[in-house]
């Protein structure tokens, strides 16, 4: 960078309590007047150890840990542990738990693209509107899990084997219910957000993150799709039961903060097809399972499946004891930070911000 | 020139239909409550604080088996003659707790079950570490216990 005045080089601890860092992140900024010219992001301050606690729980047990992982969206890491489990012990749950995962999974993919636009768009300067729009209809999500399966943020509702709670019919109106209203809801975003010409100009061209560059720095989830690569695992690597369903990947064109903002604005209406699939097919039967079977795992297994963040692995070994030899798992978020410090180089701080806030990063998963 | 006018006039196009949006929500009814006021009714499945049916438990310790976090103690004593076991104490440890609800599905008999409450505030810490759940106002001390929910 070419510069005419010589300043020093400041160094700026930005975090780990900081309202726009989503969490305990701490970034040390190397700035060089406003604009950045080293970043490192420091990490561990939310480390609970929990692929130690694995190795001490049963498979069972460990199911309401994967809670604590990406507690914005719980269910899907339920879910994530669960396949992996039954992959490995050659387990099926009935076709209702499937249909009813699929339909937690895609509602709780939608609260949490709610989340990440809201707290997206209070980075950039719109304080309280939309945070406020999104918690409203965020609430009518977690309403359905309460009476689904009692909590609003550590469900515990996909079980190896099935789930914990069956599906009654006042719970399958108000999920009706929802689809239309928020299908209706969304366009509100778009007016409110999308279009918004100051919100355009503040995060178009920002934090680009080129196709070989996601592919190289792992990059997965609406991340990766805002580059323009079309990888989806629901999609190219069906589990459950989403190869029955309709729906399309969306991918942007640039891969910057605005396309990634705009990626997850398509995807919740796809998740919406999806739930308003599910639900007109659901079959009868009994989805729930049973929590006093002893598992004895023996063998390794990798399963990943699609959360809202990305790609989420879990990785067990198991050499027929109760507890698991080892458990690895492979979370969106770490690898979508890696790529932040290339990614915010020459920007100003509040871009850096607006960058970080795109990522969509969650402190649990990251240090889990 | 003619498209710095375009892109102006919709960027005032655009800002004015945020404004309608917001406006809007003017004529809406509001979707909180005043909290302490007024309190939103628990869910059916809701999962607080644990709570115990004396009369139903059998002692089997499936519950304290299949604690994620060791909350619950659990003693009970065989009668010599009829090889029945007797609950001699039982207690939870609320700081441990995760309210994942697997002891309820776990219990071959419906005796532990999560109640209604969840607003628990204690004024010493053995409270919270050491509630002895045979007792039958352990929870006296924060309001009506499980009596809201009516689970079966």
């Amino acid at each position: 960078m070419k510069t005419t005045m010589v300043t020093e080089e400041l160094i700026v601890n930005m975090g780990p309590q900081h309202p726009s860092t989503h969490g305990v992140l701490y970034l040390e900024l190397k700035l060089n007047g406003e604009i950045i010219t080293d970043c490192r992001p420091h990490i561990g301050y939310l480390h609970r150890s929990i692929e130690k606690i694995a190795e001490n729980r049963s498979l069972v047990q460990f199911v309401p840990f994967t809670d604590r992982l990406d507690y914005l969206a719980s269910m899907n890491d339920n879910l994530g542990f669960c396949l992996a489990a039954e992959k490995l012990l050659q387990l099926e749950a009935p076709a209702r738990a499937q249909y009813l995962r699929v339909i937690v999974a895609e509602l709780n993919r939608i609260a949490s693209h709610l989340l990440a636009i809201s707290t997206f768009a209070q980075d950039l300067g719109a304080y309280a509107t939309p945070l406020f729009f999104a918690m409203r209809d965020r609430q009518k999500v977690v309403q359905i899990f309460d009476e689904l399966c009692g909590q609003r943020l550590t469900y515990n509702y996909i079980r190896i084997g099935g789930v914990a709670g069956d599906l009654t019919p006042d719970i399958a109106r108000t999920i009706n219910e929802f689809v239309l209203y928020f299908r209706k809801m969304i366009n509100d975003y778009d007016d409110l957000l999308t279009h918004n010409i100051i919100f355009k100009v503040r995060s178009k061209g920002i934090g680009i993150i080129s196709k070989e560059f996601a592919l190289d720095y792992a990059v997965t989830g609406p991340s990766l799709r805002a580059s323009g690569v079309k990888w989806d695992v629901r999609k190219d690597e069906p589990y459950l039961v989403y190869d029955k369903f309709d729906f399309d990947v969306p991918v942007g064109a640039n891969g910057d903060a605005w396309d990634r903002y705009s990626v997850r604005i398509q995807e919740m209406r796809e998740s919406l097809r999806i739930i308003e699939q599910a639900m007109g097919a659901i079959p009868e039967g009994d989805p729930v399972a049973k929590v006093n079977k002893v598992f004895r795992p023996s063998g390794e297994v990798y399963m990943r499946t699609e959360s809202p963040r990305g790609d989420l692995g879990f990785y067990i070994v198991g050499t027929g004891d109760v507890f698991p030899y080892r458990l690895k798992i492979r979370t969106p978020s770490f690898s979508n930070i890696a790529a932040l410090p290339a990614l915010i180089k020459g920007l100003n701080v509040s871009d850096a911000v607006c960058a970080l806030g795109s990522l969509d990063i969650v402190m649990g998963e990251i240090d889990r | 020139m003619f498209k710095l006018f375009v892109d102006i006039w919709q960027g005032i196009v655009s800002i004015f239909k945020g404004f309608v949006v917001t406006g809007r929500s003017m004529f809406r009814k509001p979707v909180t409550i005043q909290y302490p006021l007024q309190k939103a009714a628990m869910t059916q499945r809701f999962r607080g604080m644990a709570d115990l049916r004396v009369e139903k438990c059998i002692s089997c310790l499936q519950c304290v088996r299949i604690c994620p976090t060791a909350a619950l103690d659990l003693t009970s004593v065989t009668n010599p003659e009829t090889k029945k076991k007797a609950l001699e104490s039982f207690c939870f440890n609320a700081e441990l707790c995760c309210f994942c609800g697997l002891c309820q599905d776990v219990c071959p008999t419906k005796a532990i079950f999560l109640n209604a409450l969840y607003e628990v505030a204690y004024y010493k810490r053995s409270d919270v570490t050491a509630i002895d759940l045979m007792a039958p106002d352990k929870y006296a001390h924060v309001g009506v216990l499980a009596a809201g929910k009516g689970k079966p």
